[in-house]
């Protein structure tokens, strides 16, 4: 079963989300910043990454920079409720590879989560 | 098919018939005579003159109130009310058309000098309007008039008065006319006209005091029968209280006031009663009319400039309340992203958390505990966005100051709510610092908190270009003796300029900022007694200070 991680500094958003990828048959773990998601990363690698953007402390595409300098090739899927221009570009410059408008359509969240599942051992086997 | 015409069509066909002047036309006959009556009243017999004769200003207040074009109309409509009147007192008819055409004249030419200069109906509501009636009106026609009259009274050979006697006489008691009946009838026609707003009852009790009082005086100095004992000037004084009181009430109060007067003294003075009677009719018709006059045109003057005074503050208030709430909604503008965020979080629980029962049901594995919470999460984040829109929709409202009592805290935590969304897209870390139990305070909720989030949002911008550690709000609330403290804290770059340039209107940072935001909200501060001050700290960063009386503790 495939493992996602869901960061979302708001509890309610986090807790809905876990729960809509539980019932859709994937695993699930949710973190509330960055910080925690990086340091528990490191003992459990997921294979699609569910990152939220605007958090205090450490935004999300400071955790897309912090993977990217580590090496980690993880996939990344940037959700956000509320977004400027250039955020898209800046995001998948950053090594996202989907970026999302909250509230999210489902359909394009998983289709966003199977595309990077299916390609993702493909691309570790290159 | 339709053979009747509904019968308000009638009615309506019926009416627009009527030309519009001829209601005033049928008003001005009906005053017309009414005045000529008083006129007569006003008589001291056997001199021939009145000490106040009202038809002219009569006429001359209805031009002044009506369009130029139907002017003529009503002059015309003087006619019968003129012939009516004047042929009843076996004055020659001759005599009679001559009045009627110097009468006439005087209303036209006051009229027409007062229309030069102002545009429309004439409102007595500003000391150039006031200043224009007065020379106009009550000084250049009456004086022109009256040179023709006497000249039509020696011509058609009516009496055996002297030219200039006639002239002096004829004169002042048409001054005193103008000055008595046009403000009147001008000022309560500005009243009936004006947008009605309500009037409280304390305003009639207080008119009702008014003119209860100058009565008394009037009939006291006036109209009882006049001792040597009581001939002190100082009486002529007694009045005086009460006009001033009536000029305090606007310009229709002070013009009743002194049409009261005039008629009382004049009235005293034909029935030998008051201190102006018992010389001959000449002397008495002039000493009051003199004695009016003084008192009438300070009077008026003074109306008219409290009046002018007190609608360019009103019209100042309220280019400050529309100012204030442009700048709110201005504030909120510059908000939306963040109020978007914040409305599409708890929009996203929603969504996602009943898409996830949806799965639970249609894979037949719904665990009822679970289900119940979902909702109950759902039922949660709707409250929350319902919360959204209910702080928003009271900034949003344009209306007059409410003051209550509030808790200081709970406002912070209302505008930090308010502010979450902005402050969470732009990555700042919010720490609330607030003293338990603090003192309440009386304030305007809605622009106490325009204040704090104006603080809240100024402080999130200057932090724009600070590394995303050290993006930190503090908002600290404290209270010192008799005083509540709101503190706003960034660790932005401070500012530049003086404090005081920094509370100037339209100075602004921001590019698309108007830069009315702190110029507003300290004269908001300054307005609850209290006081906003801005202050750089040591290591980077502003402090604001807000500082509002506290009201003693229950």
């Amino acid at each position: 079963m495939p493992y996602i991680a869901i960061v979302d500094d708001e509890e309610p958003v986090r807790k809905a989300l876990k729960r809509l990828l539980s019932a859709s048959g994937l695993e699930a773990e949710s973190y509330a910043s960055g910080k925690d998601f990086l340091e528990a990363s490191a003992l459990r690698r997921p294979d699609c990454l569910v990152l939220d953007l605007h958090m205090p402390g450490m935004s999300g595409l400071q955790v897309l920079q912090e993977l990217r300098a580590a090496h980690t090739a993880l996939p990344t899927v940037v959700i956000t409720a509320y977004d400027e221009p250039q955020t898209r570009e800046q995001c998948l410059a950053a090594g996202a590879s989907a970026y999302l408008r909250k509230p999210l359509d489902e359909r394009l969240l998983l289709n966003a989560i199977s595309a990077n599942v299916k390609r993702s051992p493909k691309e570790n086997h290159r | 098919m339709d053979a009747h015409p509904a019968p308000a069509n009638l009615v309506q066909a019926l009416r627009l018939r009527l030309p519009s002047w001829l209601p005033a036309a049928l008003a001005v006959a009906v005053g017309y005579y009414l005045a000529a009556r008083l006129g007569f009243a006003l008589t001291l017999k056997p001199h021939p003159i009145s000490t106040l004769w009202p038809p002219n200003a009569l006429l001359a207040a209805a031009l002044l109130l009506a369009q130029t074009r139907s002017w003529w109309w009503l002059l015309l409509a003087a006619l019968p009310a003129h012939l009516l009147a004047e042929l009843q007192s076996g004055v020659p008819t001759a005599m009679v058309l001559g009045w009627y055409v110097s009468n006439c004249g005087e209303a036209l030419i006051g009229a027409a000098i007062v229309r030069a200069f102002v545009q429309g109906p004439l409102r007595l509501d500003s000391l150039r309007n006031a200043a224009i009636f007065l020379l106009g009106t009550a000084l250049a026609a009456p004086l022109v008039s009256s040179f023709v009259d006497a000249a039509l009274v020696h011509l058609i050979g009516w009496g055996d008065a002297a030219y200039w006697e006639l002239v002096r006489a004829r004169f002042f008691s048409n001054v005193l006319a103008e000055l008595t009946i046009v403000p009147l009838i001008v000022t309560w026609a500005a009243v009936a006209t004006s947008t009605p707003h309500e009037t409280r009852p304390a305003r009639y009790a207080e008119s009702a005091a008014l003119f209860t009082g100058l009565l008394l005086v009037c009939v006291l100095v006036f109209d009882l029968p006049h001792r040597e004992a009581h001939a002190s000037p100082a009486v002529y004084y007694a009045p005086l209280p009460f006009l001033l009181w009536a000029a305090a009430l606007g310009p229709a109060a002070s013009a009743s006031a002194l049409a009261l007067m005039t008629i009382a003294t004049i009235w005293g003075a034909v029935h030998g009663l008051g201190p102006f009677a018992g010389r001959t009719p000449q002397d008495t018709a002039r000493e009051m009319q003199l004695f009016l006059t003084a008192a009438t045109v300070p009077m008026l003057l003074l109306s008219v400039a409290l009046a002018e005074r007190s609608r360019v503050e009103r019209e100042a208030r309220e280019q400050r309340r529309q100012l204030t709430h442009l700048s709110r909604v201005a504030m909120l503008g510059e908000l939306s992203g963040g109020i978007a965020h914040q409305l599409n979080q708890p929009l996203t629980a929603i969504l996602s958390n009943a898409q996830a029962a949806q799965h639970y049901l249609a894979n037949k594995n719904a665990d009822p505990a679970l289900l119940s919470e979902i909702l109950a999460d759902i039922v949660a984040a709707d409250k929350r966005a319902g919360d959204v829109i209910e702080g928003l929709r009271a900034l949003f409202k344009r209306g007059e100051a409410h003051f209550e009592t509030l808790d200081p805290n709970r406002l912070v935590r209302e505008v930090l709510a308010l502010a979450q969304g902005d402050l969470a897209t732009r990555g700042i870390e919010v720490s609330m610092r607030l003293q338990p139990n603090l003192p309440e305070v009386r304030a305007d909720r809605v622009q106490l908190e325009q204040v704090l989030l104006n603080l809240v949002v100024n402080a999130a911008e200057a932090m724009r270009a600070c590394p995303p550690k050290d993006r930190l709000l503090i908002v600290q609330s404290t209270a010192t003796a008799g005083r509540i403290h709101v503190n706003v804290i960034d660790r932005g770059s401070g500012f530049k300029v003086s404090p005081e340039q920094l509370f100037e209107a339209f100075y602004t940072t921001k590019p698309q900022g108007l830069g009315l935001g702190l110029s507003i909200s300290k004269s908001i501060v300054t307005a609850h007694g209290g006081r906003l001050r801005a202050t750089t700290r040591r290591g980077g960063g502003a402090a604001f200070l807000v500082t509002l009386p506290a009201l003693p503790k229950q």
